[in-house]
C-alpha cells in the first residue's frame, strides 16, 4: 500500500502512529523540525517551529505555541506521551538551522532556534540521534512512521536518509 | 550485563555532566562511581569491579597522567578501557597519553551526543570482548 | 623558549590570539552550554556583580586568565550545562560552574593557540573582577543571550618548564 504524506506547515506539528503516514515538512530555512519516533509503537511526531523563545511574542505563543522552541516541543512530547509514546524510547532527530536573512536582515536565528532546540532537548533528558542543520540552505524533511526513517533533502540536491551520526564536537581518536 | 563506570575529575559539575551523558546514553549503567583525582579513583579501583574509566588530566593529588602511569602499571588495571576528557588538547599531551594506554582523547568543550559516540565505541569494544 | 618570548610580545598585539579567544568562547558556549556569544564594546559596569574565577597556566608560556560572567547570566548557563532549572541549582554548583567554565575556555585557548606547547593549568579559583592596567592584556567583551562575559588574558614572568 503507497503511503500517504501528512503535511506539517511551518508552525505546525502532527503526531500519529499510523504506519501508512509520511510525516512531511517543507520550507526549512532558519527553522528547525524536530522529528521523534518511537520505534516500539510507531508514536512518530513532527514539529516546525520558527522562533526559540515565546518571550519573545507572548500573545502569538499563547495562540500557537508550535511557532516557538520552548512551547513547541513540550507540546511536540506531550502529544507523543498522550498518543502512547514513550519518551525514553523516543529517536530524536534535527533538521534546519540555516543561516539566512530574516526580517530584520539578521543571520542568527537559525543557530539559536538550533541551540534552543538542543538546551530543550538536553533539559528534557534527550540526546539527539543526527541532525541535519545549519549551511545556508533551505530542507525539506519527511519521517516515515512505519520505519521511523527520517529523510532530508538539502536545497535542490538529492534527498539522503539521516541516519545516526555524531553532533559537532572534537575527539582525537586512538592512532 | 550492566556496566560500571569511574568518572575521575575534580569539578563536581562535570562530573555531573558526564553522569548525566551516560545516564542518557541508553547503556545499562550499573555502577557509576565518582573520585575527584587519581589517588580517589584508586582506592575506588581496589574496592569494585569497573568497566571504563573516563578521566580528566588537571587535577590535584594525583592528576590524569600519573593516574594512568599506575593503571599502566598494574596487570589487572591495565586492562580497563580508560578516556581521558580533558582542556589540554596539545599535541604532545595527547601523544603522552595514548602511550600510557589511553583508549579514546576527548578534548573540551564536546557535545553530550559526541561523547556518547565515544562511549559507545569504546563500551562496544568492550562488550565485543565479553561475548 | 617559544619564538613570541624571544622578544617582547604581547597577546594583546597578536590577531591570531584575538581571533582565538572569540572562537573559543562561541564553541565552548555553543557545545556544552547551548548558548552563543557575540563580541561586544566593553562597558564594564556589570563586572561588579559579576561571578568571576582566574586560572593561572605554566610551562612553555606562562599567565593568568580571568573570567567574568554577569550574575544572571551564570545562573543561566550554570542551569543549562546541568539540564536543571535556575531555581534548583545550589551555591556551590554556581561557583563550580564558573570554575570549571574558566577551566574549560583558558584549556581550550592554549591548546589552540600553542598546540605544540608543554602546558599545565592550575586549579581555578573564584575572585573578585579585576581590572589588569597596561599593555599586553587580552581583553575581550561578549553578549550573550542571557548577559555578559569577559575574558581577559595575559602572559607572565617565565618560570620555566614544568615536568
Amino acid at each position: 500500500m503507497p503511503l500517504s504524506s501528512l503535511i506539517v506547515g511551518i508552525s505546525d506539528c502532527k503526531v500519529t502512529r499510523d504506519a501508512n503516514l509520511v510525516l512531511v515538512t517543507y520550507a526549512l530555512g532558519s527553522c528547525i523540525a524536530v522529528a521523534m519516533h518511537d520505534p516500539v509503537t510507531k508514536v512518530s511526531g513532527l514539529l516546525h517551529y520558527m522562533l526559540p523563545e515565546s518571550a519573545m511574542d507572548a500573545k502569538k505563543a499563547a495562540l500557537n505555541p508550535f511557532m516557538f522552541a520552548d512551547t513547541g516541543i513540550p507540546g511536540l512530547m506531550d502529544a507523543l506521551k498522550a498518543a502512547g509514546g514513550d519518551g525514553k524510547r523516543m529517536i530524536v532527530r534535527l533538521a534546519g538551522g540555516a543561516q539566512v536573512l530574516d526580517s530584520q536582515g539578521m543571520f542568527q536565528i537559525g543557530k539559536r532556534n538550533y541551540l534552543a532546540a538542543r538546551r530543550i532537548l538536553w533539559k528534557a533528558g534527550i540526546l539527539i540521534a543526527s541532525e541535519a542543520v545549519g549551511g545556508e540552505v533551505s530542507r525539506t524533511t519527511r519521517l516515515e512512521v512505519g520505519t521511523g526513517r527520517l529523510w532530508v533533502r538539502e536545497g535542490g540536491g538529492m534527498e539522503r536518509e539521516l541516519v545516526r551520526k555524531p553532533a559537532a564536537g572534537k575527539r582525537t581518536e586512538q592512532p | 550485563m550492566a556496566y560500571s563506570v569511574l568518572i575521575v575529575d575534580d569539578s563536581p559539575v562535570m562530573r555531573s555532566f558526564i553522569r548525566r551523558v551516560l545516564k542518557l546514553s541508553g547503556f545499562e549503567v550499573g555502577e557509576c562511581m565518582e573520585a575527584g583525582n587519581g589517588e580517589e579513583a584508586l582506592e575506588q579501583l581496589r574496592a569494585h569491579r569497573v568497566d571504563v574509566i573516563l578521566t580528566d588530566i588537571n587535577m590535584p593529588k594525583m592528576n590524569g597522567e600519573e593516574f594512568l602511569r599506575r593503571l599502566c602499571a598494574d596487570g589487572v588495571l591495565k586492562t580497563i578501557p580508560a578516556v581521558v576528557i580533558s582542556t589540554d588538547a596539545t599535541n604532545e599531551r595527547i601523544v603522552r597519553m595514548i602511550e600510557l594506554g589511553a583508549q579514546g582523547y576527548m578534548s573540551k568543550p564536546f557535545t553530550p551526543e559526541t561523547l556518547r559516540e565515544e562511549l559507545e565505541r569504546v563500551l562496544g569494544d568492550r562488550h565485543a570482548s565479553r561475548t | 623558549m617559544p619564538p613570541e618570548l624571544e622578544q617582547e610580545y604581547t597577546l594583546d598585539g597578536d590577531r591570531a590570539a584575538s581571533d582565538t579567544v572569540r572562537e573559543v568562547a562561541a564553541e565552548v558556549l555553543e557545545a556544552m552550554f547551548f548558548t552563543e556569544a557575540a563580541l561586544t564594546n566593553c562597558e564594564h559596569s556589570w563586572l561588579r556583580s559579576a561571578r568571576c574565577a582566574r586560572i593561572r597556566f605554566e610551562g612553555s608560556h606562562c599567565g593568568e586568565m580571568l573570567l567574568g560572567v554577569s550574575a544572571e547570566a551564570a545562573d543561566l548557563i550554570a542551569a543549562s550545562f546541568l539540564g536543571l532549572e535556575p531555581m534548583e541549582l545550589t551555591d556551590g554548583e554556581r561557583g563550580q560552574m564558573i570554575q570549571e567554565l574558566s577551566n574549560i575556555l583558558c584549556g581550550a585557548m592554549l591548546s589552540r593557540l600553542w598546540p605544540e606547547s608543554k602546558l599545565a593549568l592550575g586549579s581555578p579559583e573564584l575572585t573578585p573582577w579585576e581590572e589588569w592596567p597596561g599593555a599586553g592584556n587580552l581583553h575581550r567583551c561578549f553578549v550573550i543571550p542571557e548577559g555578559s562575559l569577559g575574558i581577559s588574558v595575559r602572559l607572565t614572568a617565565q618560570s620555566g618548564v614544568k615536568e
